[in-house]
């Protein structure tokens, strides 16, 4: 698995499994980014309470979240949002087509609830693009979305361009030095010609970018970092491309740190390797032969150190 | 192994196999003790001169012979943030596990990176010229693990990335 | 920041619990398995290392994330070049790399968490060398970093989950369990927390050997010759869960099922997995007759003979005096082959005959001058049992005292992976 999926994995299995059989259930789970997720069935067995809280809702509500929401949810969004909830769908398990290509169809545009709440910056900064362009006015807003306690996206359109910047944090030695190392390359790999369509990616340690110097609030320390993604109009042509750029981008910070766990991941099991091979080479030097196998009375194995 | 290395090598084996003199010695201090003395440090006639064998100002070895024991540290070459990362795990990965290596300690002698200690128990039960290899070999080969881990670290992060990228595309 | 649900990690030998505290249910339950690129015959422990440096594959780099775990590894299991592997063995782990990395694919596929985030819980088989918790360790805390980690052992989750049954008053994390899967039972007694190693026993009778019987019992009938022979394990496997129950007196079921064979006798209906054909066969006496081979090993095994409750019977009188009480006053069920109706009182039953005759016994001895005030016995069976561990483990980490149990990723950074050989028990009341 190299990419991440966007949708989450959990609601989209329980759905399935409760269509076919319903069942009264309450669970709470997260996603990515400290998203909490709570599915429940407070009335009936068949109609399902999906209720959705993340850290930055305040910021996504003024970049119009709900419309999309609305858009991709209609009717099931409800205007009360469960308690400690930010926001809540209202499945109805008997109202869903039961047509199977349908049917996986809204099980899945349910299991991206958070990557459409999340999409709305993005979405935004692409129309505000259309508009400059057109205009040629000066760069619009700077939307900042605080998605992690220590971490942001922002989101600035431009006539010409759409920057998302990245603020990333590395709470540890180890993850600093391999997220150097993963960063470094974004920022060459687009020297390959098979990629020469894709953001321009740049990356600066300590020091934020110009777009978003004049925000207050940022601190500088060695452990932080920024990293620009400039998309251009290409990459939001139409509403599929934009969709999936959206989906794409959102994962950043995920991608990143799945890899790195990834490649310590693997380092570990190098390390495993190359120890053992050591051990091997010492054991050598070991003169006395091996003795047989002692066994106690009921037949377990005696070892001795 | 490479040519300039080789010299190095050959100082430490030397070195190693000469100071490879140990004798059983009870402790002078405290009765029915029998430590080994390079870490006990209680008797100061019994150590014997510490040696440095130094490639470079990154790349030395330490060998503090005594009369029953002998410690050797090695600094390993970083030449960077990352190997200095990597070498870092790597020498704790594997003292982690010194259990099982009898002649690793668990510590590094400070201002190396990781350090072996030899007593005269390990040269009565194991073959002498067998633990110098040993050494000889880990010395070798650890510099060439981390500059591997090092590159494959980079390749993976090449991939990585453009895996990321390569994806907008579509 | 409001804290994130801790996360729950039960990877049993055939399958792994996961989910979050503060559930009921685990998220996820699926075979610890993982299908790897290579052969699964391959017996080299080592991962796919280049031999020579600057070799293409070092170059490339990312086979290792070729794998899938779970459901999908069986899915894979045919696919060429992918080799299925089992990482734990006999409830501990065997292959630390495939275990690393299926842990990987577990948080940040299925779970889809951010460890960082989150407080961990895992479990241990009892006997667990602490070298193996401070592997786990180290994996948790330096390839993925998380906040914090508390190992449990099974058994004292299953007796937390016991709290949740009504019957239980005082929360005590004294008690024998009895916990079976689906390759084998132990029966492990804990005193306040701990495990009394030197006591547990095995017993090599578990789920899959009851389907096994129910599978012989029917073929002898003739009710299988309808059934396609590749179903007939797992129809066997459907009849064991669905129909089966503990009786109290074999002989009295016997003539109740003779005198009214219409009342007793269920039909299960099936459908050929392949061809569609439908279906149907007599479920008979082996209703009962499955979960006896717990009380009357010698119908179904020549080896091993003795009986479920003479072994925890066995067990309890092993552990030191002072505890004994406690072990018999408070026995928990946990696992799947726990799960038959009145399972749990027939258990109480076989174990108080046997404890009242030894009293009777020793009060003959004595000349009938002492006289014992008698040993309570009381088997607790509860809704959770199937995934008892998991569910006490959901229960323990959802209490405030977790968090300060745990170690977490700063005193493990100054103490190193030795800090998880001990951890405080927590979460009893008294």
């Amino acid at each position: 698995m190299i990419l991440l999926e966007s949708q989450n994995y959990i609601i989209q299995t329980t759905l399935t499994e409760k269509i076919n059989k319903p069942s009264s259930l309450d669970v709470q789970f997260v996603d990515f980014d400290g998203v909490r997720f709570h599915l429940s069935t407070p009335e009936r067995k068949t109609s399902l309470l999906l209720s959705m809280h993340i850290r930055c809702w305040d910021e996504l509500v003024k970049y119009g979240a709900l419309d999309i929401l609305r858009r991709e949810y209609g009717v099931l969004l409800l205007d009360q949002a469960e308690q400690e909830y930010n926001v809540s769908l209202d499945i109805d398990l008997e109202q869903i087509p039961s047509d199977p290509a349908a049917q996986e169809a809204f099980i899945l545009s349910v299991a991206l609830f958070k990557r459409n709440a999340l999409a709305a910056p993005f979405e935004r900064g692409f129309k505000t693009q259309k508009e400059l362009e057109a205009s040629g006015g000066a760069p619009g807003e700077l939307m900042e979305i605080h998605y992690r306690d220590e971490e942001a996206i922002y989101v600035q359109a431009s006539p010409d361009r759409v920057t998302v910047i990245f603020s990333t944090v590395f709470r540890e030695e180890t993850d600093r030095i391999f997220g150097k190392v993963f960063l470094q390359e974004f920022v060459d790999a687009r020297r390959q010609p098979s990629i020469q369509n894709a953001p321009q990616v740049l990356y600066s340690n300590r020091d934020p970018p110009l777009e978003i110097r004049h925000l207050s609030g940022l601190r500088a320390a060695d452990d932080i970092g920024y990293v620009t993604f400039v998309l251009f109009p290409r990459h939001f042509l139409n509403a599929t491309v934009a969709g999936s750029t959206i989906s794409h981008i959102q994962l950043f910070r995920d991608y990143l740190h799945y890899h790195i766990k990834c490649s310590k991941a693997y380092m570990h099991s190098r390390m495993r390797h190359r120890v053992a091979e050591f051990q091997k080479v010492l054991n050598r030097a070991k003169t006395e032969v091996a003795t047989t196998e002692r066994k106690t009375a009921t037949g377990r194995t005696l070892i001795s150190r | 192994m490479s040519n300039v290395l080789r010299p190095y090598l050959a100082a430490v084996r030397s070195t190693l196999t000469a100071a490879l003199t140990l004798e059983n010695f009870a402790s002078q201090v405290v009765e029915r003790h029998n430590k080994p003395e390079v870490e006990a440090g209680g008797s100061k006639e019994v150590l014997l001169n510490p040696l440095t064998i130094s490639r470079n100002e990154n790349e030395r070895v330490l060998i503090e012979p005594s009369v029953n024991s002998i410690r050797l540290s090695i600094k390993i070459k970083q030449a960077d943030e990352i190997e200095r990362i990597l070498c870092h795990q790597f020498t704790r990965f594997m003292m982690q596990r010194a259990e099982s290596f009898i002649v690793l300690r668990r510590k590094p002698v400070q201002g190396y990176d990781i350090s072996f200690l030899i007593t005269n128990t390990h040269t009565e039960t194991m073959l002498k010229h067998k633990i110098v290899d040993f050494i000889i070999q880990f010395m070798e080969e650890v510099d060439r693990e981390i500059s591997e881990m090092k590159l494959s670290l980079n390749a993976r992060a090449r991939i990585v990335a453009e895996s990321y990228l390569t994806a907008f595309n579509t | 920041m409001s804290l994130l649900a801790p996360i729950i990690c039960d990877n049993g030998t055939g399958y792994s619990k996961v989910g979050f505290a503060g559930n009921s249910d685990p998220s996820f339950v699926f075979p610890t398995a993982i299908a790897t690129r290579g052969s699964p015959s391959q017996t080299s422990r080592a991962p796919t290392i280049p031999s020579k440096p600057g070799h293409l594959a070092s170059k490339r780099g990312v086979e290792d994330l070729d794998f899938f775990i779970g459901d999908e590894a069986l899915a894979n299991a045919k696919t060429p070049g992918y080799g299925v592997h089992y990482p734990i063995r006999h409830g501990m782990i065997d292959n630390w790399d495939h275990m690393e990395r299926y842990w990987e694919q577990t948080i940040f596929k299925y779970l889809r968490a951010e460890p960082e985030d989150h407080y961990f819980l895992l479990t241990e088989p009892p006997l667990n060398p602490p070298e193996n918790r401070e592997q786990t360790a180290e994996i948790f805390f330096e390839s993925f970093n998380i906040k914090g980690l508390y190992i449990a052992v099974q058994a004292v989750l299953a007796l937390a989950a016991s709290w949740s049954s009504n019957r239980v008053t005082d929360r005590t994390l004294t008690g024998t369990v009895i916990d079976s899967g689906d390759g084998v039972t132990h029966v492990i007694p804990c005193a306040e927390g701990y495990v009394i190693g030197s006591a547990i026993k095995h017993i090599p009778i578990a789920g899959r050997d009851i389907s096994q019987f129910v599978l012989n019992l029917m073929r002898e009938r003739g009710e299988m010759a309808n059934v396609p022979p590749e179903d007939q394990l797992k129809v066997a496997g459907k009849v064991k869960e669905n129909y089966s129950y503990v009786c109290q007196d074999i002989v009295r079921e016997f003539r109740k099922y003779d005198e009214e064979p219409l009342k007793y006798f269920e039909r299960y209906e099936g459908e050929h997995s392949v061809t569609g054909r439908k279906y149907g066969i007599d479920v008979g006496y082996e209703r009962f007759l499955a979960p006896e081979i717990f009380f009357n090993p010698e119908i179904y095994s020549s080896d091993f003979l003795t009986p479920l409750p003479e072994i925890v019977d066995e067990v309890i009188q092993q552990s030191p005096i002072d505890v004994r009480r406690g072990l018999y006053k408070n026995i928990v069920l946990s696992g799947g082959s726990t799960m038959f109706q009145h399972f749990g009182n027939r258990l109480k039953r076989d174990l108080k005959q046997l404890v009242d005759r030894r009293l009777d016994a020793s009060v003959l001895a004595s000349g009938s001058s002492l006289k014992s005030s008698g040993v309570d016995v009381d088997v607790i069976s509860h809704k959770r049992q199937r995934y008892a561990v998991w569910f006490g483990g959901s229960l323990l980490a959802s209490l405030p005292e977790f968090y300060t149990s745990c170690h977490t990723k700063a005193q493990y950074d100054e103490i190193g992976p030795s800090i998880c050989r001990r951890y405080q028990i927590f979460g009893s009341a008294t």
